[in-house]
Parts: C-alpha cells; structure tokens; sequence
C-alpha cells in the first residue's frame, strides 16, 4: 500500500522535473566523484603503465608505502582494543561522568587535524612539555615514525566506538548474563557470545578506520618533519611529488591511495548487505 | 538445594529495591515471588543469581555463603524475562551452550552432548526445531528453549524471571503447567518471579508476596489467600470490596453493623477498613427482621461470566460494591438492575488501617 503510494506520488511529478533533479544529481557526482577519480588514473598512466611501475618501484616511494602502512597495522589495532574497551565500558556500566565520556570520545572528529599534530609537538617536541625527559633518555617522538603512528591513532580513535557503542547499547547484556549463568567465563563470554553479536560492526569499524588511518595527512603532516625515506607517508609522499611538478610520480601514489580507497568501499558495502542479510534472517 | 536470603538490602541510587529481605527456600521446593512492580521480586530473583550484589546481607546455598560466589560457579539455571537467546546461534547450539563452555575435563564428549539436546528438545517439546535460529520461533517456544538452555547444565536451582509475562493467556496457561510438572518430575529447587496471582496461586507450593522491598507474608497458596496477614496482600491476591468502619475496644462498626473483633481489642476509635471477596458476599431481597448483618444496596449492573454472574451494586452512601454469584443463585433470585436488595458478608476480614498524619475520617 505505502509501496504504492510512494510509486504513485513520484509519478505524479511532471516528467521535466525527475529529469532536471536526476541530471542535476548526476552532474554533481560526475563533477565531484568520478571526474576527479579518473584524472587520478588517467594522470597515473599518462605515460604508460611502465613508468607508472617505475616511479612506485621509486625507493622513496616504497618507504612511505613501507611507513603508511606500518602506521595503519599499529594505530588500527590499537584504535580497535579502545574502541571495544570503550564501548564495553560506556553500554555495560552507568556511572558519573559517561555522558562526558562519551563526548570525549568524539573529539579527534571534531578537532582540525593539524590541531593535533600541533598538540602532539607541544607534548612531545624538543621544546614540549616532555621533550627534555624523551631528550635525556634519547627517545624520538616527533619527525620520526612514533609521531607519525600517535598522530594517525589520535585521528582515527573514534571510528571503532562510534560503530560500536549504538549497537552494543540497543542489544543489551542480557545474552553475556545468560552465558554467565551457564558457567561461561568472561572470556568465554566474550568470544562466543559478545563478539559474535557486534562482528559486523566491528568489522565495519576496523575499515572506515584504516581507511582514515591510511589518507591521514594533517595530524602527521605536522609530526612528520617531511624527511624523505624516512617520515613521508603516502599521502606526504604525493604532496612532496607533486610540488616538484613529478606529476606521474605523484599521481601514481596517488592512483595506489584511490585504489585502497575503492576496495575499503567494495568491503564496507559487502559488510552493509551481509549485516541486512542477517537482520532479514 | 536450599536457599537462604539473610538481611538482604539493595538500592539503586536511592530508590530502595529491597529493605532487609529474610528467605528460606527449602531443596525442592516451587516458590513464587510474587508482587507489584517495583517490589523488588527480579532484584531478589537477580541476588540469588548472582546477576546483582546485594549491599549487605548474604545469600546462602545448602549452608555455604555464594554471597561473593561468581554467577558462573553458582550452577543456577536462568530464565531470562525476553528469554535472551544466543540470536547468532542455532536452538541446538543455544541447548548445547552450557556444557561446551565447561572446561575440557567435565566437558561431555559431542555424542553425549548431542544426545542431551535431544533429550533436553523431546523435555520441551520442541523435537525437529534443533537447527532454527530464535528469530524464526515464537514466544512459547523461544521461552521453552530457553527452559531446555538453563536445564541442559543440571542446574541445583532454576531461577525464572516472569517466565510467562510476554506471552498470550492460552500459550500462558499451558505453560503453566508444563512448569508444575517438570518441576515435579525433576525435582529441583525453582524460583520463579510473577506478578499474577492467579499464576502464583496455581503453580507454586509456597507464595512470597513482595510489597516495596519487603516482604508481606509468606506461605502456602491457600495460606495467602484464605489468611492473608494485612490489607496488602489481601488487595493483591484478587477483587475485594471494602468497607470503611471505626473500630473500638474490640467492636468494630460498618454502617449500621457492629461486630466482635478481638483482635483490635488494643484499638481505640481507630480508622479500619473491612474486606469481602466478591465471591463471599450473598444478596436476598428480604432482611426478615435480620437487619444487624445485612446491608442494604442497589443493583446498578450485571454481568454474565459464564459460570458466574457478577452483580455491580451501591451502597446507600453511594459506595460501588461487586459481588459474584453462581449462575444458579442468581437464576434463583433472578434480579433486575436498579432493585434495592440487602447484602451479607460470608467472611469479612478487618484490618486497622494505617495512620497516617492527618488522615482522613472514614466513619459511615
């Protein structure tokens, strides 16, 4: 009936209209979305699909691909652990300050990026608060590679709580109490029960974040110290080529960055259907 | 297994769930936890499980404190109110839960476990569903796997919270007695939470009725409802008219009636209240000069329940009474709406009524 209705209506609206909004929409997608993708690969390929090899075979592009990703398998598994840590805490426990907690959580969305590159210099620069002590013991934080994960870590915090938190709250404890009173240790409960239940999610946490994690360029542009082979990320390494008016070199880097791009998608979208495929079940 | 609740109190932020509750459950007994939202029957339910601490008091097992005993050591079965079924698992696998979790010693081999969730399926009635999921069963049946989860680790007490408050009366009823009967045939200590007394009435050997963190009486089924010790739980264990009177040195009066009350003899021009069950008030047309026990009212309504007839009536000072008649009474008198007639009360029970400052007068 409402499946009619909705028909019926959308039939009713002149025939110039539908085709005014959907070229509109269409010409914004193509203008914003699929151009700009194409230049990437078309820039990318330019010259052949040998220099393209070649200038990511570069050794400097290859130690940011190295870094990048590096950088990605430490912050995300860490962004992961906090995000289950948080999101168990905030939906299993009421207590005094959640709500403020659970803002918090939302910071790194809502603070610029270079903001926290720049509050990570303050800490942990030479002249930062902790910058004698590292100094003394010889440690490097910033310009080297554990600024760089810290700032991609800071940035992507929020992705795995955020997918977590609405999920865990709606699906109650009820279940983890019951395996508990059937003699299930918290581990036990844990991995048979609790993760089952949010794997989805999890799931689709964990890529919109190393999906984040990989693009970063603010945070860890401050933190970097933008030395080449050594603190240039992916996304630092396309600037630094592009700037230098390499422009396959950097629009290759950059085809490889869009790629992962399009596979995240591919991934996010399959989990969308298998999570509805379930909810259907 | 026995249970005993010694002194157990529990708030939650500053509603009190329960003020100092004490409890003894004896090993096989079926107990029924019975009271108004809010009485704190799940929270003692959840005490004794282990799902909630108490603040103080101690909760004891078969003569050992399980006070600070983890829930998963306490080998209790429970059945949860929306039954909380593992949703991402089959109904055998939800069955087979409790011992695949046990650690590799005690843990049956997979032909016993498989030959327990048939036999635990066939328990319940619920043989060929072994491989659906929760979400393709209905309400009776997802409450019946749940009983055959809890029951699959041979638990020494089975706690039931409002085992059949989502479903409908007849699945209700049903299962009702499914429970009175397993309970009979495997013995074990059962608990379960309601606030439907005719469910408490029906199934348990032993009422705890729960008022506000407390508890108002205890005792068998008919205990409760034939002696009931105050005004509450005479209120909640069914329909009751009530009477407002004075009581004095042992005399109580209600209108024009007086009666021998020695058990206030200690009152003195106290407010009380008297209470009749529909179902023991009688209605004749003629006082026949009896007038010192009869009450005179006017019938305002009448309703057929099928075996009964329920007789709606007004007092003279305008108060509603029902009364509940056999059909064949009421086919004798055959009354009309709006006759006067005269009430006697087969069994009246008078309770002082509580003081409160500056309450209310309700002399008649």
């Amino acid at each position: 009936m409402a499946q009619n209705r909705r028909t019926s209506s959308s039939k009713s609206d002149p025939l110039w209209v539908r085709v005014l909004l959907t070229l509109m929409a269409l010409t914004f997608l193509g203008l914003f979305l699929a151009m700009p993708l194409c230049v990437v690969f078309i820039e990318a390929f330019q010259q052949g699909w040998r220099l393209w090899l070649s200038s990511l075979k570069d050794p400097d592009a290859l130690a940011a691909m190295r870094l990048s990703l590096f950088a990605v398998v430490v912050a995300v598994p860490m962004n992961t652990i906090f995000g289950l840590c948080a999101a168990w805490v905030l939906t299993r426990f009421r207590f005094k300050g959640r709500s403020a907690l659970l803002t918090l959580i939302d910071i790194p969305f809502a603070v610029s990026p270079v903001i926290a590159g720049m509050m990570l210099v303050l800490l942990f620069g030479s002249r930062g608060w902790f910058g004698s002590y590292l100094d003394a013991h010889n440690w490097k934080i910033v310009f080297a590679t554990p600024g760089i994960i810290l700032a991609t870590a800071f940035v992507t915090m929020p992705f795995v709580a955020r997918e977590l938190i609405p999920l865990m709250e709606s699906q109650g404890q009820e279940e983890e109490q019951a395996a508990r009173t059937l003699g299930a240790s918290g581990w036990q409960t844990f991995w048979r029960v609790t993760l089952p239940n949010i794997k989805w999610a999890l799931l689709y946490g964990i890529i919109l974040c190393s999906a984040r994690a990989v693009g970063e360029f603010g945070a860890v542009s401050v933190v970097s110290g933008h030395i080449t082979g050594q603190t240039m990320t992916l996304p630092l390494h396309i600037e630094a080529r592009y700037n230098e008016y390499s422009t396959v070199a950097a629009f290759s880097a950059a085809s490889v960055l869009a790629l992962l791009a399009l596979v995240t998608l591919a991934a996010k979208t399959f989990i969308e259907l298998r999570g509805q495929v379930r909810k259907r079940h | 297994m026995s249970i005993e609740v010694k002194g157990v109190t529990k708030k939650f932020g500053d509603f009190n769930a329960l003020g100092g509750v004490n409890l003894d459950i004896h090993t096989g007994e079926l107990v029924a936890l019975l009271g108004p939202s809010g009485s704190g029957k799940t929270t003692l339910l959840r005490i004794i499980a282990g799902l909630e601490t108490p603040d103080s008091g101690s909760v004891i097992f078969h003569g050992n404190d399980a006070t600070d005993q983890p829930t998963q050591d306490r080998q209790v079965g429970f059945v949860f109110q929306h039954y909380a079924l593992f949703r991402h698992m089959t109904v055998a696998e939800n069955i087979a839960f409790g011992l695949r979790v046990r650690p590799r010693k005690l843990r049956p081999n997979n032909t016993e476990i498989k030959n327990r969730v048939t036999n635990l399926l066939q328990l319940v009635q619920l043989e060929g569903l072994a491989e659906r999921y929760p979400s393709e069963l209905s309400g009776g049946q997802r409450q019946r796997v749940a009983l055959a989860r809890a029951l699959a680790v041979e638990p020494k007490v089975l706690l039931l919270d409002e085992p059949f408050g989502a479903l409908d009366a007849r699945v209700r009823q049903e299962l009702r007695r499914r429970l009175r009967k397993l309970h009979d045939e495997l013995g074990v200590t059962t608990v379960f939470v309601t606030h439907d007394q005719e469910e408490a009435l029906e199934v348990s050997d032993r009422v705890v009725v729960l008022n506000k963190g407390h508890i108002e009486q205890i005792g068998t089924p008919d205990e409760v409802y034939l002696e009931p010790k105050n005004a509450f739980v005479l209120n909640f264990l069914g329909n009751v008219n009530r009477f407002r009177g004075r009581a004095d040195h042992g005399q109580v009066r209600i209108g024009d009636l007086t009666l021998d009350a020695p058990e206030h003899a200690a009152l003195v021009d106290a407010p009380v209240s008297g209470f009749v069950r529909p179902h023991d008030i009688d209605i004749t047309r003629h006082h026949n000069g009896d007038s010192a026990s009869l009450i005179p009212a006017t019938v305002t309504f009448i309703a057929s329940l099928g075996p009964f007839v329920r007789v709606e009536l007004e007092r003279e000072n305008g108060e509603p009474l029902d009364a509940l008649l056999t059909r064949e009474r009421y086919e004798e008198l055959s009354l009309q709406s709006g006759e006067p007639v005269f009430i006697r009360a087969r069994r009246l029970r008078v309770f002082a009524d509580d003081v409160k400052p500056g309450g209310e007068d309700y002399s008649i």
